[in-house]
C-alpha cells in the first residue's frame, strides 16, 4: 500500500489510563450509603454504576431489591440481579425469591437467572418452590432443581410427579428427568403418565423420558 | 398447504421436549420448523430466515417471550409483522391482554395437543386462504 | 480407542443443547463431524465405554470435563488472520458504521480480549494498514489485554514461529516482520509499538474499568468458559468498555443468546456481531 507506513500516529500521548467517559464514579468505587442514593433518585447511568458497585456491598440489598420493584430500564434491572446473585446471601436469595411471583415476565425471567447463578447458594430454597401455590413458580423451581447434582434433584422430580396437580409443571420435571438420565425415575414416570391419559402431551414427554432413560441405563456407568 | 411451499415456523421454547413435540406434530403437517430457546436466539434467526410463523412461549432465559415480541414489533426487521402464537401456562385474562398488547395474534394455553397446534398454525399461517 | 461412532441424531441434538444451555457454544449439523470426533476422543481419555456414560460425566462436569470437550474447538494453534471473516466484517462494515459519528481525524479503538499471545491485535492492525482505505484518516488504537503475564510479555516480544505467518501473504511477511533466530519471525518495531499490550482479567472491573470505552472489542472463545456469574460480570464490563453502538464480536462458535441479554445483534455479510445500545 504505501512504501513508509507512519506507526507514530497510534502511539497514545499517555498511558493507557483514562477516565471512561459517562461514568459518575471516580477512582473509588461508591459507598452503601451514594449506592442507595444512586438507587434511589439517580440517572439510568447513575442507577447503572451503583447496581453493579452494589454486588460488593451485602448491605445494600434492601435498596438493591426496592430499586428492582420500579425499576424499568433493562441493562439497570439485569445489574440489580446480577448484584444479589453476586451477594448470594440468605437475604439477598429471598428478595430474589420475591421476583419469581412477578406479573412481569421480564422480571421473572431476571429473577429466575439469577437464582440459577447462584447456583448451590439457591437449592436448599428448592424444596419449599417446588411446593409453591404458584404454578409458574413450581416450573422456574425445575428450572433450579434441574442444575443440582442428579443424586438430589431426580428425588425431588420423582416425589413432584406423584403429587403435582398441573401438567405444565409435571412437563417440565420430565423434561429435567428426561435428561438427568437416571433409572429410578421410570416408576414415577409410568404413575404419572396414568394420572394424565388425557393429556397427550405428557404421553408423549414421558415416552421420550422413557427412552432416553433406558438408553442411558443400558450401557456400563462410566 | 395451498400453494404447494411448505410453510414456514420459529418455535421459540426453552423446553426441549416442547420444542421437539411441535416439531414433530408439525412436520408431519408439511411445515418447515426451526427453533430457538430464548427470545435472544430468536431474535438472531430473525437477522437471517424468514417465517411464516412465530410460536412463542413466555417463560424463558435471558429474554422472555413478550419482551422479545415487543422488541420484534417496534423493531424494524423485515419480520416485524409476522403472525406470532403466544403459548403459555397462564390463563388469566390480564396475562392475555399483556400478550395482545405486546403483539400477539393469538394466545394458546400449554400444554397444547397436537391437533390443535396445527389447526392453529395452519389457521394462523393463512393456509386456508387462497 | 472406540471408532468414531456417528451419535444418533438424537444423541447429537442433545450434546449440542447441553453444550449451548451450559457454554452459549453453538454447535450444529456443519459441526458434526468435528464433534463426533471429539466425543470419541474424550470417551477414550476417560475411559467411558458408551455415550451415554460420557454424557453423564460431560452433564456433571467430573473433573471439568466441559471445559477438555470445548478446548478442542477453541484451543488451536493462534496464528495471523484467523477467522478472517471477521476481519472483513471489520473493515466492511464495522469501521463504516463507527465513522457515521465521527469526523476525520477522530480517535477510533479497539481491544482485543483475551489476545493471547498477540497474533489477534496484531492481524487487526496489519489488516487496516493493507485493507482499509481510511487508515491515515483516523486516530487508530489496537490494545490487547490477557490474564495471563506470560503472554503478554510474549506478544510484546511479538516473535513468532513460521505456522503462525501461514496465511499471511508474502508481501505481508515481507513488510511487517524481520526474520529472527530459530526460524522465527519478529513484527518490525514501529508495528510492536503501535499496539498496547496490558495484563487483565475480563471478570474484574476495577481491571477493565482503566481501558476505557472502545468501537470495537474482539473478544474471543472466553465467555463460554466462564460459569454464570461470572459471565454476567463479563458481560457488564465488556458493556461498559463499549462506548455507545460500539460492537463486540465473539468467537463463530459463540453465541450472546444464551450469554447476555445486554447486547443487540447485527448481521452483516460477514458475521454476526453484538452492539451496545445507542441508548
Amino acid at each position: 500500500m504505501r512504501s513508509a507506513p507512519d506507526y507514530s500516529r497510534w502511539f497514545p500521548s499517555m498511558p493507557l489510563i483514562r477516565n471512561p467517559a459517562g461514568t459518575t464514579a471516580g477512582e473509588r468505587p461508591p459507598d452503601a450509603a451514594a449506592v442507595r442514593a444512586a438507587l434511589e433518585s439517580g440517572s439510568e447511568e447513575q442507577r447503572w454504576y451503583a447496581a453493579r458497585a452494589a454486588a460488593s456491598l451485602s448491605d445494600t440489598v434492601a435498596a438493591v431489591a426496592e430499586a428492582l420493584a420500579r425499576e424499568q430500564n433493562s441493562r439497570v434491572r439485569e445489574a440489580l440481579f446480577t448484584a444479589l446473585a453476586r451477594i448470594a446471601t440468605p437475604q439477598s436469595i429471598e428478595a430474589v425469591l420475591l421476583f419469581l411471583r412477578s406479573d412481569d415476565a421480564s422480571v421473572r425471567t431476571g429473577a429466575c437467572d439469577a437464582l440459577a447463578a447462584m447456583k448451590d447458594a439457591a437449592w436448599p430454597h428448592v424444596a419449599a418452590l417446588l411446593r409453591d401455590s404458584n404454578a409458574d413458580v413450581r416450573v422456574l423451581a425445575c428450572e433450579l432443581t434441574r442444575n443440582m447434582p442428579s443424586e438430589h434433584a431426580v428425588p425431588h422430580f420423582c416425589a413432584l410427579l406423584d403429587n403435582e396437580p398441573e401438567p405444565n409443571v409435571c412437563a417440565a420435571a420430565i423434561d429435567a428427568l428426561a435428561e438427568l438420565g437416571r433409572a429410578e425415575a421410570l416408576p414415577a414416570l409410568a404413575r404419572c403418565r396414568e394420572r394424565f391419559r388425557a393429556t397427550p402431551f405428557l404421553g408423549f414427554a414421558i415416552s421420550v423420558a422413557e427412552d432416553r432413560i433406558r438408553s442411558q441405563s443400558a450401557g456400563p456407568r462410566a | 398447504m395451498s400453494d404447494g411451499t411448505p410453510k414456514k415456523v420459529l418455535v421459540i421454547d426453552d423446553a426441549t421436549l416442547v420444542r421437539l413435540y411441535y416439531r414433530g406434530a408439525l412436520e408431519a403437517a408439511g411445515f418447515r420448523v426451526t427453533e430457538a430457546l430464548n427470545g435472544l436466539e430468536a431474535l438472531e434467526q430473525l437477522l437471517g430466515a424468514s417465517f411464516d410463523l412465530l410460536i412463542v412461549d413466555v417463560n424463558m432465559p435471558q429474554m422472555d417471550g413478550l419482551t422479545f415480541l415487543r422488541a420484534l414489533r417496534d423493531g424494524d426487521l423485515p419480520m416485524a409483522a409476522i403472525p406470532a402464537m403466544v403459548t403459555s401456562t397462564e390463563s388469566a385474562p390480564q396475562r392475555v391482554a399483556d400478550a395482545v398488547a405486546a403483539g400477539a395474534n393469538y394466545y394458546a394455553i400449554k400444554p397444547l395437543g397436537a391437533d390443535v397446534l396445527v389447526q392453529y398454525a395452519s389457521l394462523l399461517c393463512g393456509a386456508r386462504h387462497g | 480407542m472406540p471408532d468414531v461412532a456417528t451419535l444418533t441424531e438424537d444423541a447429537f441434538r442433545r450434546l449440542c443443547e447441553f453444550l449451548y444451555r451450559r457454554t452459549g457454544m453453538v454447535f450444529n449439523e456443519a459441526k458434526r463431524y468435528y464433534v463426533d470426533r471429539r466425543v470419541a476422543e474424550r470417551m477414550a481419555a476417560t475411559e467411558s465405554r458408551s455415550f451415554e456414560s460420557y454424557f453423564a460425566r460431560l452433564r456433571g462436569n467430573a473433573h471439568g470435563e466441559i471445559e477438555q470437550f470445548i478446548n478442542a474447538f477453541t484451543v488451536n494453534e493462534t496464528y495471523f488472520y484467523r477467522e478472517e471473516h471477521q476481519l472483513i466484517c471489520l473493515t466492511s462494515n464495522l469501521l463504516a458504521e463507527r465513522l457515521k459519528r465521527k469526523s476525520r481525524g477522530d480517535r477510533l479503538r479497539i481491544w482485543s480480549v483475551p489476545c493471547s499471545t498477540g497474533e489477534e491485535p496484531y492481524s487487526i492492525a496489519i489488516w487496516l494498514l493493507e485493507n482499509w482505505p481510511l487508515v491515515d484518516d483516523y486516530d487508530i488504537e489496537i490494545v490487547g489485554s490477557d490474564i495471563d503475564t506470560d503472554v503478554v510479555a510474549l506478544a510484546r516480544e511479538a516473535r513468532y514461529g513460521k505456522r503462525a505467518l501461514m496465511r499471511l501473504p508474502r508481501h505481508v511477511v515481507d513488510k511487517y516482520f524481520e526474520p529472527s533466530t530459530g526460524d522465527t519471525w519478529t513484527i518490525i518495531e514501529d508495528l510492536r509499538q503501535s499496539v498496547q499490550f496490558t495484563v487483565a482479567n475480563i471478570v474484574d472491573e476495577a481491571e477493565t474499568k482503566p481501558h476505557g470505552q472502545f468501537d470495537v472489542i474482539f473478544c474471543r472463545n472466553v465467555l463460554i468458559y466462564f460459569d454464570d456469574t461470572s459471565r454476567r460480570i463479563a458481560a457488564e464490563n465488556l458493556f461498559e468498555n463499549l462506548l455507545p453502538g460500539g460492537f463486540i464480536c465473539l468467537g463463530h462458535t459463540e453465541s450472546m443468546s444464551r450469554i447476555s441479554p445486554l447486547f443487540g445483534v447485527a448481521r452483516f455479510d460477514d458475521a454476526i456481531v453484538y452492539q451496545r445500545p445507542w441508548s
